[in-house]
């Protein structure tokens, strides 16, 4: 499974009131080149908070599905982040990991331990209701039905296969542009 | 009535409804009141940081939040308070206790009063120290000037601001 296709994935079993916070780098890009239709806030540096910015949005709109896609580097720079998700424990919160162990959008340097992490264990351990793991196009669509299924927070380790990352050069807004416009969206003024 | 009522009560005049923690000696009986207030979403962290994230997702939701911590928590935070918060022009409050300063008796704090306006000098983000109850409108009017900024606002909190026992050790 490329990143590609599983973001397509997500994609096609999200409904149209979720929203979504997508992953800095080769995470978001996969995601914008499916032509989203759910509102979603795109990650920029500090890598590593994006978990709990997905926390924060999920608890204030317990009304809205909320989605992360978040990359393995992302989340392995801050694992504490799914104790505190577990901690807190809001229903509405599905996350996806886009694991192929590398720092896809720097290089493709790879995790540290990537031979030997499992992220889906540790995601157990941290107290996560509902874990699973995903290697295929078939296992994932399966198992991004159980996602959505089961109450919150839950998380997918999906699997991807060595995939090149196109380095996209920046879009035309800056991140408060952005931001303002996900608000104005979310409320319903635009 | 006790400091850490006071500030709740004021928090609560800010329109904050949802605060993110990690514990502090003197942030001990705030952290309590701020779990048990069923008008408060309070959330538990592992690391101030990740306080940043959250205040800033409820904010893109559309709830005033706080960070209630240790000034260490403050520098940790550093990079997300500027790569976030800063950034992203998100506002919301942070509560730290102000450790290391004169009304401190722990040799490992001092570094923290040293450092700590310095270094949100250098990010940019406005600070004002707490000496005690008599400037907790400092709640209100930090929350304004926070979200009226489109950034985040430091109150930095002396111990005599958040501990009522003359007698505790400090």
């Amino acid at each position: 499974m490329n990143r590609t296709a599983c973001a397509r994935l997500i994609h096609d079993r999200l409904g149209p009131d979720d929203l979504v916070v997508a992953g800095l780098g080769a995470t978001g890009n996969a995601w914008q080149a499916v032509g989203p239709r759910n509102l979603t806030y795109y990650a920029s540096d500090p890598m590593g908070i994006w978990p709990a910015v997905a926390l924060g949005l999920a608890l204030a709109r317990p009304e809205r599905r909320v989605m992360l896609l978040e990359g393995d580097g992302d989340l392995t720079m801050n694992l504490q982040s799914l104790v505190t998700i577990a901690s807190a424990a809001p229903s509405n919160l599905r996350i996806v990991v886009f694991y192929d162990a590398t720092y896809a959008s720097i290089g493709r340097h790879r995790l540290p331990g990537a031979d030997r992490l499992s992220l889906a264990t540790i995601a157990r351990g941290a107290g996560l209701p509902w874990v699973g793991e995903a290697r295929t196009v078939e296992e994932a669509g399966a198992q991004f039905d159980v996602l959505l299924a089961r109450p919150g927070p839950g998380l997918l380790a999906a699997h991807l296969e060595d995939d090149p990352s196109p380095d996209t050069p920046p879009g035309p807004w800056s991140q408060v542009e952005e931001r303002a416009l996900f608000m104005r969206r979310l409320a319903g003024e635009l | 009535m006790a400091p850490a009522a006071l500030i709740l009560q004021h928090l609560k005049n800010a329109g904050i409804t949802l605060v993110a923690s990690l514990p502090d000696r003197w942030l001990g009986e705030l952290i309590e009141r701020l779990d048990a207030d069923p008008e408060i979403t309070h959330v538990r962290l592992a690391r101030e940081d990740d306080g940043v994230g959250v205040c800033a997702g409820a904010y893109l939701g559309g709830r005033k939040a706080a960070l209630v911590c240790q000034n260490a928590g403050v520098l940790l935070a550093a990079n997300a308070l500027a790569g976030l918060a800063h950034h992203h022009q998100i506002p919301f409050l942070v509560l730290a206790a102000m450790r290391g300063a004169f009304d401190d008796g722990f040799y490992y704090q001092m570094y923290k009063g040293r450092v700590t306006i310095p270094v949100l000098q250098g990010l940019g983000l406005p600070h004002w120290v707490v000496e005690g109850p008599e400037h907790f409108p400092l709640i209100e009017q930090g929350a304004r000037q926070a979200f009226f900024s489109r950034l985040p606002v430091v109150l930095l909190l002396r111990r005599r601001a958040l501990v009522a026992e003359p007698g505790t050790p400090p």
